[in-house]
């Protein structure tokens, strides 16, 4: 998804060009590994983890990061996470960097008088540990609006949340609201109408049994059309995902 | 947390060596010790360039053997360029 976006895509670790090759070969890996057999270049990042003793074999590799750069090497957007068990998969960048989501990719929609979000996952398999993403999309019948924020007490603001002990870390961001004249209430609010979506991340916890999960989450809002605004609600929906089981890297002995 | 003072450094430096004992001995490793070796191989993290920064130049070569840089990575847009730990371990 992120080649049909027109980005090479290529990884760096310190390990010796046979190495790479076995492990692309074993893993029917087609990306370009690159051999920093010194962690020269990773020196130049300055991302080199100064933590480990350099009597330890561990020492030379980098922290976690990934960067989408331009063909000039302008850097557009940089990730990391916490350690080597949490990953940012390639499905949560290219819905973030391109909207693109995967066919498979699981979706639900819900609907409530005038709204109607569908809430999609950005990849249909995982692996524990990894950061993946979410769209929620949302649609308003003509002349009815739902809260934004921030809000004064009293009112709910759109939100998407997930629960669940698989979930160890989420965001979720809507565009900013208009302000909104609401003359049923005589207040002016930050509210959206019409079409919009929000896109979120969920970060799951390491480690993990491998399988079918369903992820659990809500939706909260509350309607306001011309005549009359709705009580806040929240709808619950879930989402099927693969965990899938982790590789253990070959051994080049 | 960061390890700033010399107490710090020597409870990193113990952290790093219990763990190393546990995992060399092949014996389970508590989950707050665990915890607390995360924090430590964490310490100082860097992330290198930000956006808008430019990455240090740089020829590597591919697991066939081809000299790789941003130009011939690259595709019409850029390059996705990740940094991982290791194939072999």
């Amino acid at each position: 998804m992120i080649a049909e976006s027109g980005f090479g895509i290529a990884a760096v670790s310190y390990d010796s060009q046979e190495t790479q090759r076995q492990f692309a070969e074993k893993y029917r890996i087609r990306i370009p590994l690159l051999s920093d057999r010194d962690s020269a270049v990773i020196r130049s990042f300055g991302i080199l983890n100064n933590n480990i003793d350099p009597s330890l074999r561990a020492h030379g590799v980098p922290h976690p990061v990934e960067y989408l750069i331009t063909p000039e090497g302008l850097v557009i957007r940089k990730y990391f996470v916490p350690n080597y068990q949490h990953r940012v998969a390639a499905s949560a960048v290219a819905l973030r960097e391109f909207g693109v989501v995967s066919d498979e990719a699981p979706t639900v929609t819900l609907r409530s008088g005038a709204l109607t979000v569908a809430i999609g996952l950005s990849a249909a398999t995982a692996f524990a540990g990894q950061e993946i993403g979410f769209l929620a999309k949302f649609a308003l019948e003509p002349g009815w609006h739902v809260y934004g924020a921030p809000l004064p007490e009293g009112y709910t603001a759109t939100s998407v949340t997930f629960d669940g002990p698989a979930v160890a870390h989420q965001s979720f961001e809507l565009p900013e609201a208009t302000p909104v004249r609401m003359d049923v209430l005589g207040e002016t609010v930050p509210a959206y109408s019409g079409s919009f979506q929000g896109l979120g991340s969920l970060l799951l916890r390491f480690p993990l049994d491998d399988g079918r999960i369903v992820l659990s989450g809500r939706v909260s809002f509350q309607q306001c059309g011309a005549t009359v605004c709705e009580a806040p609600e929240t709808i619950p929906f879930e989402l099927p995902l693969i965990l899938e089981r982790f590789m253990d890297a070959p051994r080049s002995k | 947390m960061a390890y700033d003072t010399p107490e710090d450094l020597q409870e990193k430096a113990a952290i790093m060596r219990e763990f190393g004992r546990l995992r060399a001995a092949g014996l389970p490793v508590p989950a707050e010790l665990q915890t607390k070796h995360v924090n430590a191989t964490n310490d100082g993290y860097a992330t290198g360039p930000g956006p808008g920064g430019r990455i240090p130049d740089f020829l590597l070569p591919d697991q066939e053997g081809i000299p790789r840089s941003v130009a011939n990575l690259s595709g019409p847009n850029g390059l996705f360029l990740v940094f991982y730990r290791s194939a072999d371990w």
